[in-house]
């Protein structure tokens, strides 16, 4: 074997194991995917082993021209799009941290002359989406997610504006999420969530911000409070107006309002949700949550009577439903002949208590003691039988056996 | 057969369906009723299920609360007929001697008293059931109208009163069925498989055990007769019309509890989200930053020859085409930004062995100057590329 042979197997050898390695590295690991949608994972599977790319452009190379303000590009339909990258924001992002190369989402740019744009690509909005299948290269976990929401069916039934990932995450400024247990945990992050959701959805956010939770997030910058990917998920977002998510959403509101450690902070009732399922309401839509999931029902949810996205304390003036006008205003929505005196039909999640409702308090007491006091009574006279009963059988003798059946009449 | 095996005759067929119809509607309303107080017990969820889902359930607990009211109206009609037209006993009525009765009984079992007491012809279990069920009734009757009809009910009671009431429907019904399995299986089924409520006939040993108080003045002739059929007659003319008024009332009773109220909409509520949910703050989203303002248009050109310097013409179309990315450091080491910058790309009066002229005559350039303007710059560096 000549030494020629030796070095070509040897480097053949090394080829090999460097694509198997970057096969395992690249190969889906399995992953926890909490209830709530958010992943938990790390936000890219590791970066494909790099080749050696000599005639790829590094970033200095395509900054030299690109971070220059005022840079745009007109598309055909006439659309202006800016192509200045901001370098400092570039370089503190994820992708500038882990020292991302601009080809390695620009693929097709590699050098002067830039290709012409796809025919395909006709206004700004066509080059985002030209980009769309990008990101799964290294977010594959975070693209299936996405694949399953309400706003990946709503671009697959040809909504184009339906975001994809960079409408939400600027691949060129976003920074790292802070996430622990499937939760965002930093506040300064938190209260940026709803901004972006607010790109599309400005007239909820309007409510939202105004909103006890919005206000906590935003204001307080309260990591208590949930902000909209803590109750709509952050990639596979379930369309929140389907029986299923109205079913199920007290369970999703009682995740958090059930937890003595955030509620004691804020003297709010963790008995919310048990005595919610215990009444009528409750017990209807719990049921149907349970035995037909995809109902679509009248009966309410958390969200009628407190507000969807416009939240406010029991105790506001104007819209608290402690309040009992603004209350008998939301009874009233449903049961449209509701006087006065219906609000107080429901119990407003509290327990039985003398003070609150004597009424309903005592006749649960009365009950508490009248069905053991019957049943203890009928329990020890039948004992007694039964007693008897053997008793009479142990001596051999018919209990009560008729003495004398002769009737005058025989 | 033997004395003691002989039948007696003891509930006609009327009172064997009523039975027979008490036992259905009972027996439903408990099935129905129970899995709505432990709604979230899996065996709860399997009757939900059994049904057809909740709305199925409350249903058909409907419909058999109908028909035990129904049957209660029948049997208070009966009843009155029985007492005044046909003038029988009221065997069941309480009395002193039942709790006299039921104490003996108990001593008896206990082995603290030798004899059993003889008993009439409902005995004290008999009349414990019997009453406890006409309890029952009033209490599922009235609460049951107030958790089907809850705002008729607040329009006279206090909103306390539904989840009172709802308490009190559990609670007793609760009761009811346990009191069922606990005393009258025991007493019907276990202690001695008592059909007369099916045959209709009794022997005499268990009559003699059960009802021996009834046996004796059955043996002794002691039942009084009923009246004669002309006293009957004449009984039924009276009680006819009564009974018919009275049943209007009830049977108008029951169709007010049913339709007293529509108490919800049926339909969907108004969505609880009012708001548009597309409300985009852009036309269409946008990743990158805003874009700026438009790419300069060449600056007013003073026009060729002499008067083209730096100042006057060439610096404005350097800025226009070659600035977007030869500004500052500029890409590949060139600025166009200042006049001695772009001097060490040119040779003043050398248009051919300018680096500028060859790279834009060889054409592809992002920043290409056009045909007119090349030649302004060719001419102008022919002229030694004055500054002024």
């Amino acid at each position: 074997m000549t030494l020629w042979k030796k070095v070509s197997l040897i480097g053949a050898a090394a080829l090999v194991a460097l694509v198997l390695l970057g096969v395992w590295m690249a190969y889906p690991q399995p992953q926890a995917v909490k209830a709530n949608g958010q992943v938990n994972a790390p936000a890219h599977a590791p970066l494909p082993v790099q080749q050696p790319q000599a005639a790829k452009p590094d970033n200095s190379v395509c900054l030299g021209c690109h971070q220059n303000a005022g840079q745009v590009l007109k598309l055909p339909n006439g659309d202006f799009m800016s192509i200045t990258v901001d370098t400092t924001a570039f370089a503190a992002s994820a992708h500038g941290q882990k020292n991302l190369q601009c080809v390695d989402c620009h693929t097709d740019i590699t050098g002067f002359p830039h290709p012409a744009l796809p025919a395909t690509v006709q206004s700004a909005r066509d080059y985002t989406l030209k980009y769309q299948d990008t990101c799964k290269k290294c977010h594959a976990d975070q693209t299936s997610a996405v694949a399953d929401s309400v706003h990946a069916k709503a671009f697959a039934s040809g909504n184009h504006n339906a975001p994809t990932c960079a409408d939400c995450h600027n691949p060129h400024t976003q920074k790292t999420w802070t996430i622990k247990d499937g939760q965002l945990t930093d506040a300064t992050q938190r209260a940026q969530v709803a901004q972006i959701c607010a790109q599309c959805h400005s007239a909820i956010f309007n409510e939202y911000k105004d909103s006890v939770h919005g206000m906590d997030v935003m204001g307080q910058k309260n990591t208590d409070a949930p902000t909209c990917t803590s109750c709509h998920g952050v990639h596979n977002i379930a369309n929140p107006t389907t029986a299923a998510f109205r079913l199920a959403s007290p369970q999703m509101c009682g995740n958090c309002h059930t937890n003595a450690s955030i509620m004691d902070k804020y003297g709010l009732s963790t008995a919310v949700y048990s005595t919610y399922v215990a009444d009528f309401h409750g017990t209807t839509i719990t049921l149907f949550d349970k035995t037909s999931p995809e109902h679509e029902t009248n009966k309410p949810v958390c969200y009628d009577c407190h507000g969807v996205h416009n939240i406010v304390s029991v105790k506001d003036p104007k819209r608290g439903i402690e309040v009992k006008n603004n209350m008998l205003q939301v009874c009233q929505r449903c049961h449209p002949s509701a006087s006065s005196n219906f609000p107080a039909s429901w119990m407003s999640h509290y327990i039985p208590d003398p003070q609150r409702t004597p009424l309903v308090y005592y006749v649960q007491l009365f009950y508490n003691i009248f069905i053991p006091t019957v049943l203890g009574g009928m329990g020890i006279f039948v004992v007694s039988d039964i007693f008897g009963k053997f008793r009479n059988r142990g001596k051999g003798n018919t209990p009560a056996a008729p003495t004398n059946p002769e009737s005058k009449e025989k | 057969m033997t004395q003691s095996q002989a039948s007696i005759q003891r509930f006609e067929l009327a009172r064997r369906i009523e039975h027979f119809v008490l036992l259905i509607s009972f027996t439903t309303l408990g099935l129905t009723g129970l899995p709505q107080k432990y709604a979230l017990s899996s065996i709860s969820l399997a009757i939900v299920r059994l049904f057809g889902g909740i709305e199925n359930l409350r249903m058909v607990h409907h419909v058999a609360a109908v028909i035990f009211l129904l049957e209660a109206i029948y049997h208070v009609v009966m009843l009155g007929y029985k007492l005044y037209v046909q003038r029988r006993q009221a065997t069941m009525m309480p009395s002193i001697k039942d709790a006299v009765d039921a104490w003996q009984a108990f001593l008896y079992n206990l082995g603290l008293s030798r004899t059993h007491p003889k008993m009439g012809r409902y005995n004290f279990t008999e009349k414990a059931e019997y009453w406890a069920m006409l309890w029952g009734l009033l209490v599922m009757a009235a609460t049951g109208f107030m958790l089907w009809n809850p705002i008729a009910t607040t329009n006279i009671f206090s909103g306390e009163f539904i989840p009172a009431a709802k308490i009190a429907h559990g609670g007793e019904a609760l009761l009811a069925v346990l009191a069922i399995i606990l005393w009258h299986f025991y007493h019907v089924h276990l202690r001695r498989f008592n059909t007369s409520m099916f045959t209709g006939k009794m022997n005499r040993a268990a009559m003699h055990e059960e009802h021996g108080a009834e046996l004796e003045e059955m043996d002794k002739g002691l039942i009084p007769p009923m009246p004669s059929a002309a006293e009957q007659r004449r009984r039924m003319t009276v009680f006819a019309p009564l009974a018919v008024i009275l049943s209007l009332a009830l049977l108008g009773g029951v169709y007010y509890f049913v339709n007293a109220e529509k108490t919800s909409i049926e339909t969907l509520p108004p969505a609880a989200e009012q708001v548009p949910v597309y409300v985009p703050q852009t036309a269409t989203p946008a990743p990158t930053a805003a874009s700026t303002a438009t790419a300069a248009a060449p600056a007013a050109n003073p026009g060729g020859g002499a008067d083209f310097t730096w100042e006057a013409g060439a610096k404005d179309l350097f800025k226009a085409q070659c600035g977007t990315c030869h500004a500052g450091k500029g890409a590949g080491g060139f600025s166009a930004d200042s006049y001695d910058t772009v001097l060490k790309q040119i040779k003043p009066g050398d248009p051919d062995n300018s680096k500028i002229v060859t790279v834009q005559k060889a054409g592809g350039h992002p920043g290409q100057f056009s045909a007119d303007e090349l030649d302004k710059i060719i001419n102008w560096i022919k002229a030694g590329a004055p500054q002024q």
